[in-house]
């Protein structure tokens, strides 16, 4: 059994940009985030949201400057950041051949929780979203919007001190946004550190410690 | 502008068409005739440089007197009749998602559309199709045939027989693929769509359903991209049926290498159709490896053709190891690191292919003896093909990419000959050679773990 650090949700991106080429996708930002509080980047398509909240997680390199969770720095090779961060950025794959509750359990069971209660916080899970009826579906028997409540079923299920979320709101109608919100106000309150993208006045209203506006480099 | 009723309206097909092929079709049926000459060039040349000779030296340096009884032998009548099925099976298979009549979606939405006898307007591609399946047919039956007699194994009349066998099986085979395009439209109609439109060919041209053409149409754009980009689960998740099976079963939770082998082993019981068809590729494979392993006189061929099978097989049991590599460069879910995860999704697939090796051992002594090492380097080679990743940007010619996404199977199959052939013989120095061989095949797969898992993020 490796030891791994259990690293503070202190989040600091320091001039973070990212650029391929001639190509801008993000231009130098400053992000930081303490343990309960909710960060929301807000800004226009294309402005490199996603792109900075990929480097945040340390899933992509940035060009210039330097991000860093809970003092190290971000790169996810490093087991304490794997460790740290957990993050709805993109469409996870699924298995096609698993229910949703089954991926709940697979994916609470890695992570060395309780297996005696394991289904039941899976199934708790879905049911704080609204979806518990559905949990001996398939992935795809799902509508978008379901599929949506799912993959943030599946990231909040695992353990972190770090929740990075990509427009979370995306597909849900008002009832399932409140929902959401609910919840990460909950994460929040347990100490998690958010940083998340938004475009709903209302959620970041709900939500947002601080807003980041981040600026499109052209 | 409304149309009376009682009326009727003329459609001359042979205008209409030529008048469409001079609008949109006509540049892009001469670009296919040209592309489809020119395949066929190719596969010409590669059978005369490559095909040939290799067939010659396999039959040249096995007992020819064993291989002229064999081909006189109920056995070897029975093989022909298996390898015979197994092509229209293909063929089957493929046109449930690839039919051999794909024209270009305008030609689809412009012209298949219209009142035109369909049968007329989508000929041609019919036509493509059968040509070219008959003339692979003819070159593989020529190329056999030919190696046959110039081995000296048959009389020269075995070149003309396989040649026009090979035309029957091309002919027959693409007339399979195009029923299992009619039957692939899930409309109420199957009662229409039955077997006699093996021989209906116009009826079976009239059968296909527009949206079909369109659906196959999108699914050679799917496979091509798919190769192109390197994104193999696109290509995988279109050949595949939703899973609705078993849904009633839940994954038991546990520790983390336990739950993630459990993973595979339900998902194994949800897609029976991946446990069947890798039980019975692996059975196969092992049984031409008892073959080849226990008959002196067997050709050594047998013992690289029998990792073919038992590649596959193992393949059919890997979908959990496919997804970790999907899943590269994404934020992590789940909780285990990249090796052990690969490793405890190794698990059930070489759990089943030793159990079937282990009787196979049973018939076989030396069977049972090379057994670890296969199992080692199936699991090796099947760790390289989840986790190759994209062909490398200097590979952009088909060729060098259908290299690429050989290089695992190819692998196996060479290094798994080698290495029954050592056991076969009974000989320590080779043994211990296959064994490093081995070992390097699986340390080659866990780099590329490593490799395909931390190269994403520059």
């Amino acid at each position: 059994m490796a030891r791994v650090a259990v690293l503070a949700g202190e989040v600091r991106a320091s001039g973070v940009g990212k650029s391929i080429d001639t190509t801008t996708l993000l231009l130098p930002t400053d992000v930081a985030a303490d343990p309960g509080e909710c960060v929301v980047l807000r800004g226009p398509n294309g402005s490199g949201k996603t792109t900075l909240l990929r480097i945040i997680g340390g899933l992509l390199e940035p060009t210039t400057g330097s991000a860093t969770i809970g003092g190290r720095q971000a790169d996810e090779r490093d087991r304490a950041i794997r460790a740290a961060v957990a993050a709805l950025i993109g469409v996870p794959a699924t298995y096609r051949d698993l229910t949703l509750i089954d991926h709940l359990v697979l994916v609470d069971s890695t992570w060395g929780s309780d297996p005696n209660t394991s289904d039941d916080r899976g199934l708790a899970l879905l049911e704080e979203l609204g979806i518990a009826q559905l949990h001996d579906r398939f992935p795809h028997e799902l509508s978008s919007g379901q599929e949506q409540l799912f993959r943030l079923a599946l990231t909040l299920s695992r353990p972190c001190s770090v929740l990075l979320l990509d427009e979370p709101e995306q597909r849900l109608d008002t009832t399932k946004r409140q929902v959401v919100a609910g919840m990460i106000r909950g994460r929040t309150g347990g100490g998690a550190t958010v940083v998340m993208a938004c475009h709903d006045p209302a959620l970041i209203e709900a939500l947002a410690t601080r807003v980041v506006d981040v600026v499109p480099a052209r | 502008m409304t149309q009376d009723p009682s009326a009727e309206l003329e459609v001359d097909d042979a205008e209409w068409l030529g008048q469409a092929d001079w609008v949109v079709g006509g540049e892009a049926a001469r670009q296919a005739r040209k592309q489809g000459l020119y395949a066929g060039y190719v596969l010409l040349l590669f059978s005369g440089i490559y095909g040939f000779p290799v067939l010659q030296a396999i039959f040249r340096t096995n007992d020819r007197g064993w291989l002229r009884e064999q081909l006189d032998s109920p056995i070897g009548v029975a093989a022909l009749v298996v390898a015979i099925g197994a092509v229209l099976g293909a063929a089957y298979w493929a046109g449930r998602f690839r039919g051999p009549v794909v024209p270009p979606l305008p030609w689809i939405d412009l012209v298949v559309s219209t009142p035109v006898d369909r049968a007329r307007a989508v000929r041609r591609w019919w036509r493509y199709a059968v040509v070219g399946g008959a003339f692979v047919g003819g070159v593989v039956g020529l190329v056999v045939g030919s190696g046959l007699a110039f081995a000296q194994v048959t009389g020269v009349v075995a070149m003309v027989v396989a040649t026009v066998l090979g035309v029957v099986v091309g002919v027959v085979g693409a007339r399979v693929w195009l029923w299992a395009q009619v039957r692939s439209w899930p409309g109420p109609d199957h009662a229409t769509t039955g077997p006699s439109l093996l021989w209906r060919l116009p009826d079976a041209l009239r059968a296909l359903h527009a949206e079909s053409l369109r659906a196959h149409s999108a699914n050679t754009s799917t496979l091509a991209g798919s190769a192109i980009t390197g994104n193999l689960r696109t290509a995988r998740l279109s050949l595949t049926r939703p899973i609705t099976h078993a849904r009633a079963v839940r994954l038991r939770a546990g520790r983390p290498f336990a739950v993630l082998v459990r993973r595979d082993v339900l998902g194994l019981r949800r897609q029976r159709v991946d446990l069947v068809a890798g039980a019975g590729f692996t059975v196969l494979g092992a049984a031409v490896l008892i073959w080849g392993m226990a008959q002196p006189a067997a050709p050594s061929f047998a013992l690289g053709l029998a990792m073919v099978p038992l590649y596959l097989g193992f393949g059919s049991w890997t979908e959990g190891l496919r997804l970790q590599a999907d899943n590269i460069g994404t934020p992590a879910l789940i909780g285990t690191g990249p090796l052990t995860e690969a490793a405890a999704h190794l698990v059930a697939p070489t759990g089943l292919a030793a159990v079937v090796l282990g009787l196979a051992g049973g018939f076989a002594p030396a069977v049972w003896a090379a057994g670890l090492p296969v199992l080692a380097l199936l699991a090796g080679g099947h760790l390289l093909a989840a986790f190759r990743g994209d062909p490398p940007a200097t590979m952009v010619t088909p060729q060098s990419r259908l290299f690429w996404y050989a290089m695992p199977s190819v692998t196996v199959v060479l290094v798994g000959a080698f290495l029954a052939q050592a056991y076969r013989t009974g000989n320590p120095a080779p043994e211990a050679f296959c064994t490093i061989l081995v070992a390097a095949v699986a340390a080659w797969g866990v780099s590329r773990v490593r490799r395909l898992t931390y190269r994403h993020r520059t």
